[in-house]
């Protein structure tokens, strides 16, 4: 089999590949387009968060390559009007085959930041290969970060594969957010559940390197059918909020939190407490992203109350 | 070293649900899914034990493999980080709660009935806090010393996932024995799948994708509504 024999690499951004992880080996082939890691398909993005000299929140550093964008740190959030805040912008449309994406987070001691997406993010049709991501978040003393992007869509036959390192101190707290679409359920004769493979794993680690939790799902509805109960029974999207934070804030915001499940208005609600005293692992199943996305809201406000004194603010409505 | 039929003996000791391990105790969360209207019947109970026997196969199942080969390998290092890792790839606080008590009475016991150096110190880590001592790692190791071939012990551990379910089923769920029965009748043929796929699996391709599980054992953590423990 041809494999990745036409690699070409910007120098400077590091390799995603997951051609060792089981999973993926089906997915190997070199696309017939552009190939694997070509300039335009091999996106890095690292942001850094950091006090300044006179102790406010800046984005201090942003290194970016097509097709990611990161704009500036903007201060719109009117609870906490010196976080800056920050939307992950994609200029090649939806992740396409072959596709390889790295963002690095950093938060410096006693920063604050606030990411998520422009819109949804679209995960293409694919044919030979898959799209990958590696992200690592990393959070030094006191740091905070809430990270909450916007839907991601799988169409007909997508493979993706995201690797997600948090990297914590034990002081600082962060919010980590991933909502799953089932497909586009309004495209064409409806493609949900038609992706070929989702494999998402997010692992929490402390600085020195210790691993505190590791969560990974692998989706394949051609396997195992998503809408069998005890998977997603009747919903259709699916959302896992990662709380890592300080013993005294996920227990308040544990003890807070109550899980339900509400079948007139499909959402379904689910809190646990992470392994090690990582902190907590929040899901959502649910049928309307508006609902979903609230129900994040809402708890990432618990969450920041807990740590920052203030709630979020509405959403904005054209959100 | 066990002789065959000894072996089965063992097999079906440890198998047996007076075997005092506590899974009398546990119905993974089958009891707040049927308070909560979402097993109702046998034709749910049947979609709700699948899917707990394919979530135990590819987790727990994975690291009881894992420490009956490190067993024979005569490898404590490999049992304890099977035993660290699977905790760790534990989401739901219940769920680890209720694999450590099992795990344990499960060392105490296996400490009494073999006289081997390993289980030994697998319970002497456990009261040391040195592991967690998961009830898949004492699978692993228990029917490893008893002689039961790996394939053999992966069944049992099913076998055990299954029937903890079917089990509780009776008591809090309108079906009957035929039902249960039939249903753990049935799930044999998947059995066969699970293995040949768990077989293969390093302890870090564990996996698990059940959300609506988790979502009932997250109700039934917080619940006030208890027959069975948490």
């Amino acid at each position: 089999m041809e494999k990745f024999s036409m690699k070409h690499k910007t120098a400077a951004v590091p390799e995603v590949d997951f051609s060792n992880v089981p999973e993926m080996h089906p997915y190997l082939r070199e696309p017939d387009q552009m190939y694997v890691g070509a300039p335009g398909k091999h996106g890095y993005l690292k942001l850094r968060f950091a006090l300044d000299s006179t102790g406010k929140s800046v984005l201090k550093e942003i290194d970016r390559r097509v097709p990611l964008i990161a704009q500036q740190g903007l201060y719109f959030d009117e609870e906490l009007p010196g976080m800056p805040c920050l939307y992950i912008l994609s200029s090649g449309g939806p992740n396409v085959d072959g596709d390889r994406y790295q963002q690095d987070i950093i938060v410096e001691k006693d920063a604050m930041g606030w990411v998520s997406t422009g819109a949804a993010t679209k995960l293409a049709e694919m044919k030979f290969n898959y799209s990958g991501m590696i992200q690592n978040i990393i959070l030094e003393e006191g740091a905070y970060l809430e990270y909450l992007p916007e839907p991601i869509f799988p169409c007909r036959h997508t493979r993706y594969i995201c690797d997600t390192r948090l990297t914590v101190h034990p002081s600082a707290t962060v919010i980590y957010s991933e909502i799953y679409m089932s497909g586009r359920k309004y495209y064409g004769k409806g493609e949900m559940f038609d992706y070929d493979i989702l494999s998402v794993c997010s692992h929490g680690h402390r600085p020195e390197g210790e691993q505190l939790f590791n969560e990974k799902f692998i989706i394949e509805p051609s396997k195992y059918d998503p809408r069998r109960l005890g998977v997603m029974g009747q919903y259709e999207i699916f959302a896992n909020v990662i709380v890592m934070a300080p013993k005294e804030v996920y227990e308040k915001v544990y003890a807070e939190t109550e899980p339900f499940v509400d079948k007139e208005q499909g959402i379904a609600v689910g809190i646990t407490t992470l392994p090690n005293e990582a902190g907590l692992l929040f899901k959502v199943l649910g049928s309307k992203s508006g609902r979903v996305k609230k129900v994040i809201r809402d708890f990432a406000s618990k969450v920041r109350m807990a740590v920052k004194g203030k709630p979020l603010p509405e959403e904005f409505p054209w959100r | 070293m066990s002789t065959p039929i000894e072996s089965v003996m063992h097999l079906l000791q440890f198998t047996d649900s007076t075997f005092p391990v506590g899974t009398f105790s546990f119905s993974n969360g089958l009891e707040t899914a049927a308070y909560a209207g979402i097993v109702t019947d046998a034709a749910t109970l049947r979609e709700f034990t699948e899917s707990q026997a394919r979530q135990a196969a590819f987790t727990d199942g994975v690291a009881a493999i894992h420490s009956h080969r490190n067993f024979l390998a005569g490898n404590y290092e490999g049992i304890a980080e099977a035993d660290r890792m699977l905790l760790r790839y534990k989401m739901n606080a219940e769920a680890r709660l209720m694999l450590q008590r099992m795990g344990k009475k499960l060392a105490e016991l296996a400490a009494k009935l073999f006289n081997s150096p390993l289980i030994a110190r697998w319970l002497q880590g456990i009261n040391d806090s040195e592991v967690p001592g998961t009830y898949p790692v004492g699978q692993g190791i228990t029917y490893a010393a008893a002689g039961v071939s790996e394939m053999d012990m992966f069944c049992a551990h099913q076998y055990g996932v299954i029937n903890m379910v079917l089990s509780a089923a009776l008591r809090i769920v309108r079906v009957s024995h035929y039902d249960t029965q039939k249903i753990l009748f049935d799930l044999a043929s998947q059995t066969a799948g699970y293995y040949e796929e768990a077989a293969k699996m390093e302890l870090r391709d564990m996996n698990a994708f059940f959300p609506q599980l988790d979502i009932i054992a997250s109700l039934h953590e917080k619940g006030n509504m208890r027959m069975f423990m948490n």
